[in-house]
């Protein structure tokens, strides 16, 4: 079966998977990734939000795309210096500096891209500057900081070092209004997307926050979306939306049109074929069981689908586009990200 | 029978969910005894914590690869229902159809058994064993997986006609053989893969796979079989059929019910009301939504006599008192400690200690468990910042004298709102001595938190320790 619908405009090649699940405190793979970010060294940054029963190992992983797994950092969980609760989102600014998330501490965490933590900012409230729940951000190409105020409907517009410059939005479901907003996203003309979780579209806005236009509408056709999380910009203007509640990518062209729905095509990754020869009786009846299985209709859902057929993306959170075409998709309940490449 | 309305419908909401805030209890009273219990059996948008929110701020309930984080979504589900029977039912058929983390290692298919319960518990019950008879987590956990046509596994046969249906003494062994070749072929997609990750507990590479029910023609013994004195070609539907109609199965059901519903011991009045709920399980199609209707509606049920008469399981006592208190109404760190507590007063979610399930009534209360029991419902209910503690002193002043209450009014008003909770006469003096060693209580210009507001916490800290309060 094929998992992607085509566009005669836009057409993506699977290059393959890179994770598995980390069920422990350190070392090689993921637990419950939440964004990724990428460097022109060909580095990988992923951010571990981490179930409770690991919370103390919150940390950024950093692999690339050969499968080596290179280096971790974090300082563990909690509200001191370069700690973390809950981890949203990353972005990384023009002087190598990743800038982290963390809806439960209001705040920004920034570290270098080589581990060394640099400093936090924010403080909850509802004021200009203050942050309730920040979780999407992005850096446009003067060093500016976007960050999606969740739980405020808004977005702040910041230097790097935490300084407000600007804010725009409410709660509401008219045209630049928000509703649990979540991810955001810069174009190369500097335009801002914001993806609107809980109203299911995509918010596009001037630099200083002039509403330009929105894409989609609730519901599981093309161009149609359930609770939207992350959006990236391709150079041609291409816009790809991780369709978090309908388990799928989604991406359409700059005008908004509808264009391809990925749905994931999974296979193992280097790390998941070295578990694997070493169980070998494992291996043995995987290798034989039908991993894409049709299901009883009351599991007929995005979500139930996607628990029981390894290949597909579950809980796709985050889409990353780096500088040579290449897409990267991170699901949380997978511990995995998949690569794509446009052609 | 129970001459007070409020008294009454606070029983039923007890009995057919968590208990009830007094704005609860004012909005079924609208209803009346008998609308309100049609509005219990017939469950409509349950208003629960919508998945989409639990799913992204937990990434733990989202992935439903751990029992806590599992156990947590289910609580969160109990916690913010407005539909209290559905989840009631679910916890009585998780009880009775008792299937464990322990050996499936597979949260997100337990979760998936427990909505089918919500989906098919109030349903015919032959249906019922149906779909549990399909149902992966408990094919894993009875190995009808191993269960083959050249090679027959009793384990699910056996315990579907002792302690899923008839009872022991019902059937003969050589029942129990023509039963399990009935569901030979019954098993779960990719079922070796899956018994070996089961196993292991295998969460490698990607996590867990959930599970499907998978027919498989092949492994099913299609000969001749005689059970319970008939003879035929029969598939596991036709032995269910065959179970169903029996007066056993009746008598097991209808027993299973009431003491889950109304008593732990059942007394000549009370047996009265079983023999009731058995008509109405063979005039209804054995449906136990009727059955249910029949015990709510009983005089038994009306009575003095069942008022009080069960012990509060762990995660009634739980999320009752999360309930009453208004907390976790959204995603919030600390919901999976919580389902642990459960754990430690003797009843974990998703985690029956065997194939029987849970022993109840008196067996909840040890020394242990009952320190758990009162400090956690004393730490819910003594926070005068939550939510329902606001509305509890809010409707202590509306009904004090000038915003006075003497130190009987508090106690008694805490006793109130809280039930009503019926108390001892020793019982009740304790709790007013306890309010007198302050003298009256002003609530007037009372603030969030200050010493006046904390005297209300602590009364009714008080009152969760009481006895009284360990019964349903």
């Amino acid at each position: 079966m094929s998992t992607q619908t085509k566009s005669s405009r836009i057409s993506l090649d699977y290059v393959k998977t890179i994770g598995i699940v980390n069920n422990g405190f350190n070392g090689r793979g993921f637990a419950n990734p939440y964004d990724l970010t990428t460097d022109d060294e060909g580095r990988i940054f992923v951010l571990n939000r981490c179930d409770p029963a690991r919370a103390s190992a919150i940390r950024v992983g950093i692999c690339n795309l050969d499968d080596e797994y290179l280096e971790e950092f974090g300082r563990g969980n909690g509200s001191g210096d370069g700690q973390f609760t809950w981890v949203v989102a990353m972005a990384k600014d023009r002087q190598n500096r990743l800038h982290i998330t963390d809806e439960f501490n209001h705040r920004v965490t920034t570290y270098t891209t080589d581990g060394e933590y640099v400093s936090h900012w924010g403080k909850p409230g509802a004021n200009d500057g203050e942050l309730n729940g920040p979780a999407g951000i992005a850096v446009d190409s003067s060093d500016n900081l976007f960050i999606v105020d969740q739980n405020n409907s808004r977005v702040q517009k910041f230097t790097t070092e935490g300084k407000f410059i600007a804010t725009w939005g409410e709660f509401g479901n008219s045209d630049g209004q928000f509703n649990l907003p979540w991810g955001v996203a810069v174009d190369k003309d500097d335009n801002v997307y914001i993806a609107d979780w809980r109203n299911d579209r995509i918010q596009k806005f001037s630099n200083d926050g002039q509403f330009l236009v929105t894409f989609g509408s609730s519901g599981d056709g093309e161009g149609q979306f359930q609770r939207p999380t992350s959006v990236a910009i391709d150079p041609d203007g291409f816009i790809y939306i991780a369709d978090w509640g309908n388990e799928r990518v989604q991406i359409l062209g700059p005008d908004g049109s509808f264009q391809l729905i990925l749905k994931g095509e999974a296979t193992l990754s280097k790390w998941a074929e070295e578990y694997l020869a070493s169980n070998p009786e494992e291996k043995a009846e995987r290798d034989i069981s039908n991993l894409k299985p049709n299901l009883p209709a009351h599991l007929n859902t995005p979500y139930h689908i996607s628990s029981q057929t390894e290949p597909y993306f579950w809980g796709p959170v985050s889409v990353t586009i780096d500088k040579k075409g290449r897409l990267y998709v991170t699901e949380t309940n997978r511990h995995r990200f998949q690569v794509y490449q446009k052609r | 029978m129970i001459n007070n309305d409020t008294v009454l419908m606070a029983h039923l909401l007890r009995r057919a969910g968590f208990g009830a805030t007094r704005n609860e209890l004012e909005d079924y009273l609208a209803l009346g005894y008998d609308g309100a219990v049609e509005a219990l059996l017939n469950p409509s948008d349950a208003g629960n914590m919508p998945d989409d929110l639990i799913r992204r701020y937990h990434v733990e309930q989202s992935e439903l690869r751990d029992l806590a984080g599992s156990a947590a979504y289910w609580m969160y589900r109990m916690i913010s229902t407005s539909c209290p029977l559905e989840e009631k039912i679910a916890l009585f058929w998780h009880g009775l159809f008792a299937t464990g983390y322990a050996k499936l290692n597979q949260a997100r298919s337990l979760l998936n058994q427990v909505d089918m319960f919500r989906r098919s518990g109030m349903g015919s019950f032959e249906n019922l064993l149906v779909d549990l008879s399909k149902d992966p987590a408990m094919i894993v956990w009875l190995d009808n997986n191993e269960n083959h046509d050249e090679a027959i596994n009793e384990n699910y046969g056996r315990e579907l006609l002792e302690l899923f249906s008839m009872g022991i003494g019902n059937y003969t062994e050589e029942d129990i053989k023509e039963c399990s070749r009935a569901f030979t072929g019954w098993t779960l997609g990719n079922a070796e893969y899956m018994a070996i990750r089961a196993a292991k507990d295998s969460i490698w590479p990607y996590g867990r796979i959930a599970w499907h029910f998978d027919y498989r023609e092949q492994d099913h013994d299609d000969g001749e079989k005689t059970f319970l004195g008939e003879t035929g070609r029969f598939n596991g539907e036709d032995i269910i059929a065959i179970i169903a109609k029996q007066e056993s199965t009746a008598q097991f059901v209808a027993t299973r019910l009431f003491q889950f519903f109304a008593a732990d011991e059942i007394t000549e009045f009370g047996e009265k009301a079983i023999q009731e709920m058995i008509t109405t399980y063979f005039s209804s199609g054995y449906q136990i939504k009727d059955m249910l209707r029949t015990l709510f509606n009983s005089d038994y049920f009306k009575s003095d006599e069942a008022r009080f008469a069960r012990v509060k399981g762990p995660v009634e006592m739980v999320v009752g008192a999360i309930r009453m208190a208004g907390n976790y109404q959204n995603p919030a760190l600390g919901i999976e400690k919580v389902s642990n507590t459960m754990l430690y007063m003797g009843q974990g979610l998703l985690q029956p200690p065997t194939v029987e399930g849970w022993h109840e009534g008196s067996e909840w209360i040890d020394s242990g468990a009952l320190v758990e029991r009162v400090n956690f419902v004393a730490k819910e209910l003594s926070n005068v910042q939550s939510p329902g503690v606001r509305s509890i002193i809010d409707r202590l002043e509306a009904n004090s004298d000038a915003g006075i209450l003497h130190p009987t009014a508090l106690a008694n008003g805490c006793l109130d709102l809280l039930g009503p909770i019926a108390v001892s006469e020793a019982t009740h003096e304790v709790l007013v001595n306890y309010a007198s060693r302050q003298g009256d209580l002003d609530l007037n210009g009372h603030q969030p938190g200050d010493e006046a507001e904390q005297r209300v916490g602590n009364m009714l800290r008080l009152v969760a320790a009481t006895r009284e309060y360990q019964l349903a």
